[in-house]
């Protein structure tokens, strides 16, 4: 890992995780944690994106406006994250939430 | 504060905010590209669901050891602003290969005890040497046929994949790089700020 960029995750539907790791962005790491979540109705909003939004390699994120207007106020260490990653916003296909 | 310094500061604003908004219509032009690249992976994505079946297109195709072939490079460039931008991650170096390299012949069980007919000279070695020596000089080596983690994504979803598939690979991987490049988001934080010093600079005034 040492000398290696920093890598992207993405938090979105199946479609859009899976077109993102198609283009090559996908990752399961030592301890087999990917650096993608795919959200779905039963995803839990206070938990579920540890996985990913805690891992220290990652650059920038991507979710969907709605998701991350979700993580937003459900994350419990939503402002520590906000601080330190650079978080964009892409378009949400399914309205799960 | 007299009025020519005000007259100054009026036009330092004014000049401020066309650069504002010049660069609020770019992310906006930039941040539609992206999402039409997105919308058109979809609807690509949708059309070789619909050719390879449901199921060949979903989260149980994802395989089980993944390395990333793409990934994110920061630099400080000499107006202080921070520059992304997307590197492909290549396979393991040279030297690390070298290792997986065995002939085709020695793939598998070695034989023992089987001899060519024609060997050359050389030195006293042990019997199971002369087995595992068996090869031809010749011969190229070829990789170990194991999973490779670091393989086209594509592959996870059948050898043959439709056009369309293709496709869909080929506009997430624009959307990305276009995401990347035009920092996104660095750029709507910064023009955030601008906007905040805009206000306050025409408070004071």
């Amino acid at each position: 890992m040492a000398g290696r960029g920093k890598l992207i995750a993405v938090i979105g539907d199946e479609d859009t995780c899976t077109g993102f790791l198609l283009g090559g962005i996908g990752e399961l790491n030592k301890n087999r944690k990917p650096n993608f979540l795919v959200v779905e109705k039963d995803t839990n909003g206070e938990t579920g994106p540890d996985s990913v939004l805690k891992m220290s390699n990652l650059k920038i994120k991507l979710s969907s406006n709605s998701l991350t207007e979700y993580i937003k106020y459900t994350y419990k260490d939503w402002a520590r994250i906000r601080l330190k990653n650079v978080l964009d916003q892409i378009p949400f296909r399914n309205h799960l939430l | 504060m007299g009025v020519s310094e005000v007259e100054e500061s009026s036009l330092q604003l004014d000049e401020k905010l066309m650069r504002f908004m010049d660069q609020l219509e770019l992310l906006e032009e930039k941040r539609a590209t992206l999402n039409s690249l997105i919308e058109q992976g979809w609807f690509s994505m949708s059309k070789a669901r619909y050719s390879m079946g449901n199921k060949q297109v979903s989260v149980l195709q994802y395989a089980s050891e993944m390395k990333p072939l793409v990934c994110v490079n920061a630099r400080m460039q000499d107006n202080g602003e921070v520059q992304f931008c997307t590197e492909q991650q290549t396979e393991k170096s040279s030297k690390e290969s070298a290792k997986d390299l065995r002939p085709a012949e020695d793939i598998g069980p070695q034989e023992e005890g089987v001899r060519r007919r024609n060997k050359p000279k050389k030195t006293e070695k042990d019997p199971s040497e002369d087995a595992s020596s068996k090869k031809a000089p010749e011969v190229s080596p070829v990789r170990k046929s194991e999973h490779n983690p670091q393989q086209d994504p594509l592959k996870w979803f059948g050898i043959l994949v439709p056009q369309s598939l293709k496709q869909a690979q080929s506009s997430f991987k624009q959307g990305m790089a276009l995401q990347v490049q035009a920092n996104l988001c660095f750029t709507w934080v910064c023009l955030e700020n601008t906007l905040v010093k805009l206000v306050w600079g025409c408070f004071w005034i």
